[in-house]
């Protein structure tokens, strides 16, 4: 990003990268904010799944960073595009989790609609983990075009 | 903004357009989401303070379906000013429920446990007002960034 806003000749492309730059660097701080609260709320269980946004916050906070400096090599691409998709799914399937556990501690899953928005509003913030989703897809809007 | 994207002479402006407006999306619907997920949890209550998110969202949500079809100075300085006052709002918010939970806690700010136990509080989420901080930032971006030519 940084590189190709020095490189830049007109003002659409200065005015693009530093759209890029201030919407990676939202990931980044939400990255590294989301991971303290995580744990400061006692995310981290004895239990894979709720392991699973501090593992995904590991190379996200790395491939965010690194692509300020260097967004053209191709597997330092790769891999920011790879976890950007993680960061998407590890969201969805967290919301999944929150839902279907919040149904489980009520007595068992059941999806009838009643019910399951009943348990929505339980315990576990459903659209919570969705902000790893938005994360997610707002790196890989960030880097759609960017060579 | 749509106007700009359809408009787009080259490859760098079809970009950065398709990027506002994208993200003028993820605004509007942010403070459509979340006026109705402030109505929906009870936040707004006698105190004026818990009311603010829910107007700034009130106004912020037109504000930003509005861009969509007209980047003009009458609307694109208010929506810019409207986006910086949703940044504050959520600054000001995450101090005012960690304030809160300190003095329903009955602990002090500063130290260490006192400010991790206020952090702790589950129905009144310090972070969750950053929310309006995230909406509003996009927004500026897009609202700062909506006369570039060239």
């Amino acid at each position: 990003m940084i590189p190709a806003f020095r490189a830049a000749t007109t003002n659409t492309a200065r005015a693009l990268e530093i759209v890029r730059m201030v919407l990676i660097f939202l990931v980044l701080g939400g990255l590294i904010g989301y991971a303290l609260e995580l744990y400061i709320i006692g995310h981290w269980l004895p239990t894979f799944e709720s392991q699973i946004p501090f593992y995904v916050t590991v190379p996200g906070v790395l491939f965010s960073a690194w692509v300020f400096f260097d967004r053209r090599t191709p597997w330092v691409r790769v891999g920011f595009i790879v976890t950007m998709w993680l960061m998407v799914l590890t969201g969805v399937l967290g919301a999944y989790y929150h839902w279907v556990w919040n149904m489980e501690d009520a007595g068992g899953v059941n999806w009838a609609f009643m019910p399951a928005m009943e348990e929505f509003h339980g315990f576990r913030p459903v659209l919570a983990a969705l902000a790893y989703t938005n994360m997610g897809i707002t790196g890989l809007v960030c880097v759609y075009r960017a060579r | 903004m749509i106007d700009r994207w359809m408009n787009a002479q080259t490859a760098d402006e079809r970009t950065l357009a398709f990027l506002q407006n994208f993200f003028l999306l993820i605004a509007a619907v942010g403070f459509v989401f979340y006026g109705v997920e402030h109505w929906v949890i009870d936040h707004y209550m006698d105190s004026w303070q818990s009311r603010i998110p829910f107007y700034v969202s009130l106004v912020g949500a037109p504000l930003a379906v509005a861009m969509f079809f007209t980047t003009r100075k009458w609307l694109t300085i208010p929506f810019t000013a409207w986006m910086a006052v949703s940044v504050l709002t959520g600054i000001v918010g995450a101090l005012m429920h960690l304030w809160w939970n300190a003095g329903d806690l009955g602990v002090s700010l500063f130290t260490f446990t006192g400010f991790i136990e206020s952090m702790q509080v589950p129905y009144r989420p310090v972070l969750a007002g950053l929310a309006h901080t995230h909406v509003g930032a996009v927004g500026l971006v897009v609202g700062l960034t909506a006369w570039v030519k060239n």
